[in-house]
């Protein structure tokens, strides 16, 4: 189905990369690298050219921490996501948010999409989504506070949790007025849940897209990922790819990665695998 | 001769939760032996997921003996870290020393509200307090944090 992310619309079967540019000065994997607002405008710069047809900013890191609260939140991506919008008229914005008045600012301010990675713990979060005309994405979190991590939480079935939560979510966005065309669905690998609860969310994929909701998926790096290789935050991209090219066989349709090229690569090769995509451009032995 | 012991309700301990290294081998090791040591018939103190940690080390051993025989299950902080799986709070070090001294010495002893707080499981102990509030000299057979989180294997020979 299409895909309507604000000022954008996608394709029945386009799979799109969203490129992670984060406001905050310690978040687990960039480090700071784009906290200077001049950096991070260079880096989506260069998620763009390399094919980035999203980019999302969120300025709080996922981890606990010293608490951001609002007005800290807005000064760190109101006036970025401006100045985003303002220089790619056509790049979809999203803004990784759980609160209502930060995604009011910069709905405000040309941001086209709300990521909340928490679950929907503002519940008025859909509400700015429909008066903005903005896609929100419905995460399962198992309910944790915002920034907490898992600890000894269990599930009779992780898969069927994270599908109810998300669907029932996206149904609170649908009676709210959100477009549902604009409305994505994301288990949130590792949020609320161990390496194995991550892992059998992977497996299980397919069962979550069959519920028909479009699909985002977050594996850049995570814990999951260096917990089954014993691998630390910097060596996880192999392990990225592997759990990416799982979840494009059974047709999530956003990405959220820190490397577009690589996810693309992999992701089409997954298309034409399945035969969803041509090669590019195929000569041999057919010549 | 009544004989008690305390083991922390952790989760990588049960087999579902098996990677290929063992992230609490020693914890495992101790706990083994610690429960090894209980007589043929044990009564287990726990919540409903401290239970399972404890049936599975209870099938895990052979024991004989007709000694009455408690098995408790509870640990101390989970804020011991920024890591930590309730990150890091400074009252969390101090809180574990005093309720790992209260259990070496037999007489434990929790502020409820403050293990509330610092995500300490500790109703089992409670239980166990009220049981006997004496145990006499506890040994300690592990005593650490390795994840975050505060840990005890504890061996009471109780006369009462």
């Amino acid at each position: 189905m299409t895909l309507k992310l604000g000022r954008s619309a996608f394709a029945d079967d386009a799979m799109l990369m969203m490129a992670i540019v984060n406001r905050t000065p310690d978040s687990f994997f960039d480090r700071g690298a784009t906290w200077e607002e001049d950096k991070a405008f260079d880096r989506v710069a260069r998620v763009v050219a390399e094919g980035a047809e999203i980019v999302d900013s969120g300025g709080i890191k996922a981890a606990p921490g010293v608490e951001i609260d609002e007005a800290e939140e807005r000064a760190r991506v109101v006036d970025f996501v401006a100045r985003v919008r303002e220089s790619f008229p056509a790049l979809v914005i999203s803004v990784d948010t759980w609160r209502a008045s930060v995604g009011d600012a910069v709905c405000g301010a040309g941001a086209d999409l709300l990521n909340d990675a928490w679950g929907g713990a503002d519940p008025e979060l859909v509400d700015v989504a429909a008066q903005h005309d903005a896609a929100i994405v419905c995460t399962h979190t198992g309910g944790v506070t915002p920034r907490t991590r898992p600890y000894r939480i269990e599930y009779d079935d992780v898969v069927r949790a994270a599908i109810d939560d998300t669907v029932a979510y996206a149904e609170r966005a649908l009676a709210a007025g959100v477009d549902r065309a604009s409305i994505v669905i994301d288990p949130a690998h590792d949020f609320g849940k161990n390496t194995f609860h991550s892992l059998e969310i992977t497996r299980r994929l397919d069962e979550m897209v069959a519920t028909g909701w479009p699909m985002l998926v977050s594996l850049s790096n995570k814990d999951f990922v260096g917990e089954t290789l014993d691998l630390p935050v910097g060596e996880r991209l192999i392990g990225t790819l592997a759990s990416t090219a799982l979840c494009a066989l059974a047709g999530a349709r956003i990405y959220r990665v820190h490397q577009v090229v690589e996810t693309r690569q992999t992701v089409d090769m997954v298309n034409s695998i399945a035969g969803r995509r041509p090669p590019r451009r195929a000569i041999r032995g057919i010549q | 001769m009544t004989r008690v012991v305390l083991v922390p309700g952790v989760l990588a301990l049960l087999p579902e939760y098996a990677g290929l290294e063992d992230p609490v081998a020693e914890l495992r090791a101790a706990s083994l032996a610690a429960v090894g040591w209980l007589g043929g018939e044990v009564t287990v103190l726990a919540d409903a997921q401290g239970a399972r940690v404890g049936a599975y080390l209870l099938a895990a051993t052979s024991r004989s003996g007709d000694d009455p025989s408690y098995l408790v299950v509870g640990n101390g902080s989970a804020k011991r870290t920024e890591k930590a799986p309730g990150h890091f709070d400074e009252r969390a070090e101090e809180f574990d020393r005093r309720l790992g001294e209260s259990l070496r010495a037999g007489r434990p002893a929790v502020d409820v509200a403050l293990a509330r707080e610092l995500w300490a499981s500790t109703d089992a102990i409670v239980e166990l307090a009220e049981l006997d509030d004496d145990l006499g000299e506890g040994q300690v057979d592990y005593d650490d944090a390795p994840h975050g989180v505060q840990y005890w294997v504890v061996r009471w020979n109780s006369d009462s």
